[in-house]
């Protein structure tokens, strides 16, 4: 019989076994060390550095060779790097500043409006209100339903005890929608109208010697066959040319938008030509829509106000061209949303010309943080044992829906 | 000694003294049962005491309400049977009719048929009609469904061709590409039927919702442990997530009465449900159609589903497995209908011991974007376990047809073949109401 023995623990045995690695003791939590620089080359003019290239094996004393840069010479698309910045072919000295659905505007709304030559108005405009309180636009029992469809987003969408914040924000504001839309029946205007999602905006402009751009998936957008109308007269238009823009020196106002070189000037919708819905209507924004970018209410209405300017400058220029004052103005409306709390915007773009800043400027009627109701509690908040605020559905409001509707219903009358 | 002395003669006569007389006009006087009935004991550790624990167990939910019945039915959690109706397992429908005792009928019900001489209703009187008329489905106009039918292209263009997309991303084809399209389909084609059907603008449209159902059927015997040799229920649990699913107020009316269903054949698998393969795994119990018991909306009409990615028909043609490409469909439409219909039923306070008194009806629609399958669910009884079912001749009926081809393909901004049957069976779908 014989039997293989290992001397010394495994010298014999070692490469019969698998390897074994028993080093469970070393340091887990060190940090990363720092990158080691390797060692200048320094090169001599006239002086041939001696290397071990030949001997195809390190000798101590003798210079590391220096191979070409291997190419490969077929195209793989798992390794590939990219060429720096300035050998693309899209490189332009000039850079350009993006905004993206991810920015966070530091100065907000009063940012977006200077990037856009455009004067605030707070409160939705007249027409829409008259709408709002109009009988003959309310959806029967509008209250009783649009309860059911708050208690049916924030308690009974779920099988447990109540659904998390992104998911009832969606849901109540499809509910809502879903409302609004069964008025089709006595509205029949309401059926040139579709819904997208996923579409990528892309418009540029100049302003002063910069040039901007808003590039980005950012919404729902409800499209129409006919366009809005427009919602404040050539008096008032002309009016806001003596209006004068809030700078907030010594901050930039491209702060916060991103710098890039290397960009396309391009105007695009998000959809082809030949479009059968080609007038944007509304945008509706989500603000737990994107988990990693949360953006607070003043930025998030920023990025409200940029993209419907975005889309309506788009628009304005496949309609009519680049840079002039428009004789029939865009309006797109916005509404945002984050489950409780609404902003409401109505944007109407007069002129696409906003290098300088003087002259006719675009209008934005906004209403800010308007609530739909008070508190959605699954258990009532008792304090040293009184109901302070009781279980379910409180506070409701009904003049909210009553804009939303009438913003919904805003061209379709 | 008194207790051995005859009873005297005299007493005997006067023992029944009213027998004879036979008095007509008064009842018999109610015997109240001096003693209690003899049940079998509670606490004892015997079969008959766990029988009556059962029964009393059993009676208790009868008598309590609707929610508390849903909560002390899925109160116990156990190893169950998980049932998914997206499965890639072979011959799955007739696993699936066997655990829910349904019974397939190939076709649609009568409401729903497509040929011109059956149907009757309003329609506008053309009176010079060209050939390769445009019909209609009774009780919309031709005008209305002309719309309908640019309004389906249009969806079409949309997403194929108008907007600017990229190239779906791997087995993401069916979100990126058809998931909105639906959407917009159920949406657009909701709205504009709204004037037909009183009962869609108060339904509640639900975007991936969730759907589960908990039932037990059949039993088999434990074969290892400390419970060796008992019987022990199969449970079965449902998790489903539609597309889209529309519900209403008011209940749909039943396509058969419930006696027809008695002669109807549901097939017999007799292999244990873990061979199809069916895993188990122990969860919390739900039920539920969509949204909790409070909400008014608590019947279905119509759900909409999507394929999911890995389902390929070429590839099923190609590995000679193309019936297998209905069975999916039928497994599907099957498993997803049985469960929201009895989640509605269960909502309505009908358990395995009480059973429907009227049938729940729901319809569906399964989809790729290309190909479309309709199906109709009639549930006739929930009573499917094995104390229940002994003598219980009601079946569930599933109606459903093979997968019709919406459209040929998009070319150059136009939709190629769109057919109209199609669209018709939609439109009727969503028009049916009670």
């Amino acid at each position: 019989m014989w039997r293989r023995l290992s001397t010394h623990g495994g010298a014999m045995a070692s490469h019969l076994q698998a390897r074994r690695h028993f080093a469970v003791s070393r340091c887990l939590t060190a940090k990363v060390p720092p990158e080691r620089k390797p060692r200048e080359r320094v090169e001599i003019p006239g002086l041939e550095m001696v290397t071990y290239g030949e001997r195809m094996h390190y000798v101590p004393g003798l210079s590391k060779p220096v191979h070409p840069q291997w190419e490969r010479d077929y195209k793989d698309p798992r390794h590939y790097r990219s060429p720096p910045a300035h050998e693309m072919p899209l490189y332009k000295e000039k850079p350009c500043y993006v905004y993206n659905q991810r920015t966070s505007a530091l100065e907000g709304v009063r940012q977006a409006l200077w990037l856009t030559k455009t004067k605030l108005i707070c409160g939705l405009p007249p027409q829409l209100l008259s709408l709002a309180e109009s009988p003959a636009n309310q959806i029967p029992d509008q209250d009783e339903r649009v309860q059911n469809a708050i208690k049916h987003a924030r308690f009974w969408d779920t099988t447990e005890e109540r659904p998390g914040k992104e998911k009832y924000s969606n849901t109540l504001l499809l509910n809502l929608l879903h409302l609004c839309a069964t008025l089709q029946s006595s509205h029949p205007a309401i059926g040139r109208r579709i819904l997208a999602e996923k579409y990528s905006l892309a418009a540029t402009w100049k302003r002063g010697e910069d040039l901007f751009q808003i590039r980005g998936q950012n919404g729902l957008l409800q499209n129409c066959m006919d366009p809005l109308p427009e919602v404040s007269g050539k008096q008032e238009v002309g009016d806001t040319a003596d209006h004068v823009l809030e700078t907030f020196y010594p901050v930039s106002p491209t702060i916060d938008l991103q710098k890039v070189n290397v960009y396309k000037e391009m105007n695009c919708s998000g959809f082809r030509g030949d479009y059968p819905y080609p007038h944007a209507h509304t945008l509706y924004f989500l603000e737990g829509a994107d988990p990693r970018c949360k953006l607070r209410p003043e930025q998030f209405r920023a990025k409200m106000f940029m993209f419907t300017f975005g889309n309506a400058l788009v628009r304005a220029h496949n309609l009519y061209g680049p840079q002039r004052v428009l004789d029939r103005p865009v309006t797109v409306q916005a509404v945002g949303t984050n489950g409780r709390i609404f902003q409401f915007m109505v944007f109407q773009l007069n002129t696409t010309d906003l290098s300088g800043d003087d002259g006719i400027k675009n209008q934005v009627w906004l209403d800010e943080d308007v609530e739909l109701y008070d508190f959605a509690k699954v258990r009532p908040l008792i304090k040293k044992k009184q109901v302070k605020v009781p279980a379910g559905l409180a506070g409701y409001k009904p003049e909210t829906f009553s804009k939303f509707l009438a913003l919904y219903l805003h061209g379709a009358v | 000694m008194a207790a051995r002395t005859r009873l005297p003669l005299l007493f005997s006569k006067n023992l029944p003294p009213f027998k004879n007389q036979k008095l007509a006009h008064t009842e018999a006087a109610v015997k109240e049962p001096t003693y209690p009935p003899i049940v079998p004991s509670l606490t004892a550790k015997s079969k008959s005491a766990r029988g009556r624990q059962v029964e009393d167990h059993v009676k208790k939910i009868c008598a309590s309400p609707v929610d508390e019945k849903l909560s002390l039915i899925t109160r116990i959690q156990r190893k169950k049977f998980v049932v998914y109706p997206q499965t890639f397992a072979r011959n799955a429908d007739r696993w699936y009719q066997h655990f829910t005792k349904t019974a397939y009928i190939p076709g649609l019900p009568e409401r729903f048929a497509l040929d011109p001489e059956k149907r009757t209703g309003v329609e506008k009187e053309e009176s010079s009609l060209p050939a390769g008329a445009q019909t209609t489905v009774p009780g919309v106009e031709i005008d209305a469904f002309a719309d309908i039918r640019s309004l389906v292209t249009r969806m079409i263009l949309q997403e194929h061709w108008h907007m600017k997309k990229r190239k779906p991303f791997l087995y993401r084809e069916q979100e990126q590409m058809v998931g909105p399209f639906l959407r917009n389909l159920v949406t657009g084609l909701t709205y504009s039927l709204a004037k037909y059907n009183p009962l869609l603008p108060l339904s509640s449209l639900d975007i991936d919702p969730q759907v589960n159902f908990y039932w037990r059927r059949g039993q088999r015997i434990i074969p290892k442990g400390h419970r060796r040799g008992r019987q022990e229920p199969t449970r079965f649990q449902i998790d489903d997530q539609p597309h889209s699913q529309i519900r209403i107020t008011q209940q749909l009316p039943q396509f058969t009465s419930l006696e027809a269903s008695y002669a109807a054949e549901v097939p017999e698998v007799a292999f244990a449900p873990n061979l199809m393969p069916l895993f188990r795994r122990q969860y919390d119990n739900n039920i539920f159609t969509g949204a909790k018991l409070p909400d008014p909306a608590c019947y279905g009409h119509t759900q909409f589903h999507l394929v999911p990615d890995r389902y390929h028909r070429d590839r099923m043609a190609r590995q000679q497995q193309s019936d297998q490409v209905e069975v999916f469909l039928r497994a599907n439409g099957l498993a997803s209908l049985f469960a929201w219909t009895g989640a509605q039923a269960m909502y309505q306070g009908f358990w395995n011991h009480e059973d429907v008194t009227r049938p729940f009806v729901s319809q569906a629609v399964i989809t790729d974007g290309q190909f479309f399958s309709f199906f109709c669910y009639q549930l006739n009884t929930v009573a499917l376990s094995v104390e229940t079912d002994a003598n219980n001749p009601r079946k569930n009926l599933l109606w459903g047809t093979e997968s019709l081809r919406l459209y040929e393909s998009v070319q150059d901004g136009a939709v190629v073949g769109l057919n109209d049957d199609v669209v018709k069976l939609l439109v009727q779908f969503l028009v049916n109401q009670p």
